[in-house]
């Protein structure tokens, strides 16, 4: 709170400061050299910020005035900010014709003189980009001021548009303060550890991948629910009396299950604005993603269906059942049970597709870490974005391999039973507890296992769709 | 409690296993590239004239092959053409070695190839001389100066940067760019989208998906000359950069031998010849 | 739909007859070989005139007659490829007939439209060999889920009605419990609660028994023992329990390659078989 309105006041001061040179400065002598403007590079790990008291670079430029040469600028920048340890790469410009001009460079503390070896004509454009210089720590809205030497002798430069600059966030401190441990030297030192697990870039990571996280999450599981109800839609239209409508979802399924979900993320991003449809980019990847699930989940869904035995059916209709009771009573909680593993499974690999989204322009994790990686030479980003990923994929890996285990388990017999009420014996058949110990070898819950279990789980989700021996109902006593 | 225990000891064992998998792999890998570059280490410091190759004989260039007029694939395949290809070629010539091209690689990804080495040579990418590169890998001199432009629609009704600095805009960039610098610091209220080459960008704009996209002028011109000749160069900025070639840090023989030989071909008048096959006039 | 159109042009069946004149060659012919207690002008619960069935061209049926009894318990035997099963299930038409007719309480089933067929399946229950209950569903809500989908009944009554009934099979016990979670015996048990907790006019078993262990066999069979005696519940049963069969048919069918050979009073056809083929099959049940 403190910090914010300390921020305020400097920049109402900066700018009346501004206001009053430029109505004080103006009338008083013709400017011979203009600043055109003044940035500086984001030095925010993954954001777009630029922090105080962190190296930045300062692009700076001034256009060189009729009627004067220039042989001199000095920069001067407020007093805690620094352009010692900067380097300056001097551009003098004729339009977009480079000048050949040497120009010497002296920093002291917080200005920055630029000697030029000739006299710079009328008309040119002086661009100077200092790298490695630092903003004031307290961060506010500085305008970079200065001198100008020419014949007429030295001027004051107006000041340049002022340049946002944020006080240091807790994060970059605590990268600051990771900078200076032995110990994140001697990791970083090997070279395999300070690519791939740089601390101070995985805390960064971390910090700004999150929104892209976000994203896709919230794609996915805005998807997914659609790409249910076109699965069961396009399921049962494959298994329709009627020869066109199979044909339909035969079509849709045999296409987007031929393709590349990259491909059709091209389609859809390039395609659809060519023909008028402009719709927001997050919008168009739920719909990319849900149609390319739907068509898998179609599948999934109708073998899901068509193993379910006959046996269900019959009973269900010898009881009077229509063909949608028995459907939605009988043979879709049936499928649910059946399904969920692989459906799990094809969740999983739906939210890790989210990340070809990024090759079109969503801000998605694979988008985020692509431009860390990017600015930061470092696979640290991409490691962070593993990370990211598998905080969600590993539980519900997980969540797949305990389903199975209790699918194998109550369809061969082995489930807790429920107290018998009154004096009744246990069911007396010795045939269903040895079923149960051959269906259930990973009942016991331990670490090890459990994670092993987890990793190969949806390898072996494909088993639970086919049918089972149950066709007897549970136990078939009579084998 | 001994559930718990058991589950203790999964977890560290999990992590026993990763660390050891993670410290063999570190292990190879600085093995590898400590192997690779001390050759061109040892020669480099026992001499600074001279210098190795990754094959002997040969000098091989990484580039991102989808820069025309610069570095380009011609439609249909075959050889990369192109003013750098051109250069690298006499270049090569110069040094009495053979030039080879890697598969198109991504912009971003060609810095930190030639700065690990064992792959390419050098890079040649119309990359822009600066500061921070610089701290990665040498440079030679310069070969050409370069502005940057920005494209949008020819009917597009933002094609200023107060028009296009706004938030909802896109803004198409090549990843790892002067180009993207220059979006992320002039235009910092639009979003800017980094994307593997600038093709892609342009295409982007073309169909709508972005509002502009910011690239090296002379490859903008050409383009929008060319293949998009629905969009326009609607802001020439001009920055004045210069394009040079990447070297190794490992490797300052190789810098030294190009930076003669570029010399030599700047006096005979090569570049001047190439220039004007290339952009039609001297840069 | 070709190849069945084909059948029928080869079988050549007459109109089902008038109810009253049905009925009456019905008694005519069924009073000497059933133990049933006939009353006069009964109607019989099912007629079956002239039945085809053929699968592709495999004919199952050959012109099968048969009358069904208020109240009789018919105990159909036969080699297994006999064409029983598929007699049993083209009652309720689980299987559609080729040609042929059907008549329940002298309504005529065959050709009826899709939904009419469900409203006359709630008539005609059905035993499976294979039990079918539903796995997702206990024991209890196995027996309610039929009388609330079809019969409209409210949670409630549905609840009480599949206890008693779950009750009546000795499984009162057991109504909380998954199928899986049962043993075949029970299962079957609790699927025969299923099917008469819907009050069927007719309750089918095909083959209920043959896919239990020896030694859960009894259990059912004390079960469907119950129902023909104390319950009064027309049963059509097709097995190969030749005790029940004996104990507790009121009429015996034996058929064989889609035929009703013979059939009579349960002593007449183990003891004094007219038929050559159903003295030889019963030798070998016997020995067996």
């Amino acid at each position: 709170m403190r910090a914010c309105g300390r921020a305020l006041i400097v920049a109402l001061t900066c700018t009346l400061l501004a206001l009053g040179i430029t109505f004080v400065a103006a009338p008083i002598s013709a400017q011979a050299m203009t600043c055109d403007k003044a940035t500086a590079r984001p030095n925010e790990d993954g954001g777009s910020g630029v922090i105080g008291g962190e190296t930045t670079r300062l692009t700076w430029e001034g256009t060189v005035e009729s009627g004067e040469d220039v042989t001199k600028v000095t920069l001067t920048i407020p007093d805690d900010g620094t352009f010692d340890g900067s380097t300056t790469r001097v551009t003098v410009l004729d339009g977009l014709t480079r000048m050949s001009v040497e120009a010497e460079t002296k920093t002291s503390g917080n200005t920055l003189e630029v000697d030029f070896s000739q006299a710079i004509p009328e008309g040119s454009l002086v661009r100077l980009e200092v790298t490695n210089m630092c903003f004031p720590v307290e961060g506010g809205d500085y305008a970079i001021s200065g001198t100008y030497e020419s014949q007429a002798g030295t001027s004051a430069l107006p000041d340049s548009p002022s340049i946002s600059v944020i006080a240091n966030t807790p994060l970059q401190r605590a990268v600051t303060w990771l900078d200076g441990q032995s110990w994140v030297q001697a990791w970083n030192s090997n070279q395999f550890l300070g690519m791939f697990f740089k601390p101070q870039l995985l805390l960064t990571s971390f910090v700004s991948l999150f929104g892209g996280w976000l994203v896709c999450l919230v794609i996915v599981i805005v998807a997914y629910p659609i790409a249910i109800l076109l699965g069961l839609a396009f399921a049962f239209m494959k298994m329709a009396k009627h020869k066109v409508v199979r044909a339909i979802a035969v079509t849709y399924i045999n296409i987007l299950r031929g393709t590349p979900l990259f491909l059709q993320i091209y389609i859809m991003f390039f395609g659809l604005p060519m023909v008028g449809v402009n719709i927001d980019n997050n919008v168009l990847g739920v719909i990319v993603m849900a149609v390319n699930s739907s068509a898998y989940l179609a599948e999934i869904f109708r073998a899901g269906i068509q193993s379910i035995p006959t046996g269900q059916y019959e009973a269900a209709a010898s009881l009077g059942m229509n063909g949608a009771q028995t459907m939605v009573s009988i043979i879709l909680p049936q499928t649910v049970r059946r399904v969920i593993p692989t459906v799990t499974s094809d969740f999983i690999t739906s939210y890790k597709d989210t990340s070809l989204l990024s090759s079109v322009g969503v801000m998605e994790l694979m988008m985020f870490s692509k431009n860390l990686t990017t600015v930061s030479g470092n696979i640290t980003p991409y490691m962070a974005a593993a990370i990211y990923y598998l905080i969600v994929t590993l539980p519900l890996i997980k969540v797949v391999g305990i389903v199975e285990r209790r699918m194998a388990r109550s369809e061969s017999g082995g489930g807790p039973r429920p107290k018998a009420k009154g004096s009744a014996t246990p069911a007396a058949d010795p045939s269903t507890p040895a079923m149960a110990s051959v269906h259930c070898e990973a009942t016991e819950d331990d670490g090890v296992h459990g994670v092993i279990g987890a990793l190969t789980a949806p390898f072996r989700s494909a088993s639970s769709v086919t049918p089972r021996h149950d066709e007897m109902g549970g136990v078939p006593d009579a084998l | 409690m001994k559930r718990e225990d058991r589950r203790f000891i999964g977890i560290v064992a999990c992590i026993v296993c990763a660390l050891t998998a993670a410290l063999a792999i570190a292990g190879c890998s600085s093995g590898s590239g400590s192997s690779s570059t001390t050759t061109a280490a040892s020669s480099a410091s026992a001499d600074t004239s001279s210098y190795t190759t990754v094959e002997s004989g040969k000098l091989i260039v990484a580039s991102d092959l989808a820069y025309p007029p610069l570095e380009s694939v011609p439609d249909g395949g075959g050889d990369p053409v192109g003013f750098d290809v051109d250069l690298m070629n006499a270049l090569a010539g110069k040094l009495g070695l053979t030039c080879e091209y890697l598969p198109a690689q991504k912009f971003d990804s060609i810095v930190p190839t030639i700065k690990q080495g064992g792959k390419a040579d050098v890079g040649c990418s119309s990359f822009t001389i600066t500061d921070e590169r610089k701290e990665e890998i040498d440079f030679t001199d310069s070969y050409m100066d370069s502005n940057q432009g920005l494209v949008t629609k020819s009917d597009a009704t933002a094609t200023t940067v107060d028009a296009l600095n706004v938030a909802g805009k896109q803004i198409a960039v090549q990843s790892g760019t002067t180009g993207e610098e220059w979006a992320q610091e002039n235009l910092p209220n639009a979003t800017v989208v980094p994307l593997d080459d600038a093709i892609q960008a342009m295409t982007g704009v073309q169909t709508g998906l972005y509002d502009a996209c910011v690239a090296d002028l002379p490859v903008m011109k050409y383009l929008c000359n060319n293949s998009y000749t629905d969009l326009k160069v609607s802001i020439e900025i001009p920055t004045g950069e210069q394009y040079g070639i990447v070297v190794s840090k490992d490797n300052p023989g190789l810098t030294a031998a190009l930076n003669t030989a570029l010399q030599e071909l700047k006096d005979d008048g090569t570049i001047d010849s190439l220039e004007e096959k290339w952009f039609g006039s001297t840069m | 739909m070709r190849s069945r159109n084909k059948h029928v042009a080869m079988v050549e069946t007459p109109d089902a007859l008038p109810a009253d004149a049905a009925a009456a060659a019905a008694f005519e012919h069924d009073h000497v070989l059933s133990r049933h207690h006939f009353t006069p002008g009964e109607h019989p619960v099912v007629r079956i005139e002239h039945l085809n069935k053929a699968f592709d061209e495999t004919q199952v049926l050959k012109d099968v007659n048969l009358d069904i009894w208020g109240g009789e318990v018919v105990v159909v035997l036969g080699p297994s490829g006999s064409g029983k099963s598929t007699m049993l299930r083209c009652i309720n038409l689980l299987e559609k007939p080729t040609a042929g007719h059907i008549l329940i309480n002298d309504v005529e089933i065959t050709g009826t439209a899709k939904t009419d067929v469900n409203k006359l399946r709630e008539k005609l229950g059905m035993v499976f060999q294979s039990f079918n209950l539903f796995p997702h569903l206990t024991a209890k809500e196995n027996v309610m889920i039929g009388q609330m989908k079809v019969l409209k009944k409210g949670k409630a009554e549905a609840e009480a009605e599949a206890i008693r009934q779950l009750d009546a099979v000795g499984l009162a016990d057991r109504a909380d419990f998954k199928p899986a979670q049962l043993s075949g015996g029970q299962q079957q048990r609790v699927a025969i609660a299923r099917a008469v907790a819907m009050h069927p006019d007719v309750l089918l078993f095909d083959e209920p028994t043959s896919a239990l262990d020896p030694e859960l066999v009894r259990g059912v069979l004390d079960v469907m023992r119950d129902l023909a005696e104390n319950g009064g519940m027309t049963m059509v049963v097709v097995t190969h329990e030749m005790g029940f069969a004996r104990d507790v048919a009121d009429r015996v069918v034996f058929m064989e390659d889609g035929v009703v050979v013979e059939q009579g009073l349960p002593e007449n056809v183990f003891d004094h078989p007219v038929n050559e083929r159903t003295a030889a099959f019963i030798g070998n049940i016997a020995d067996a």
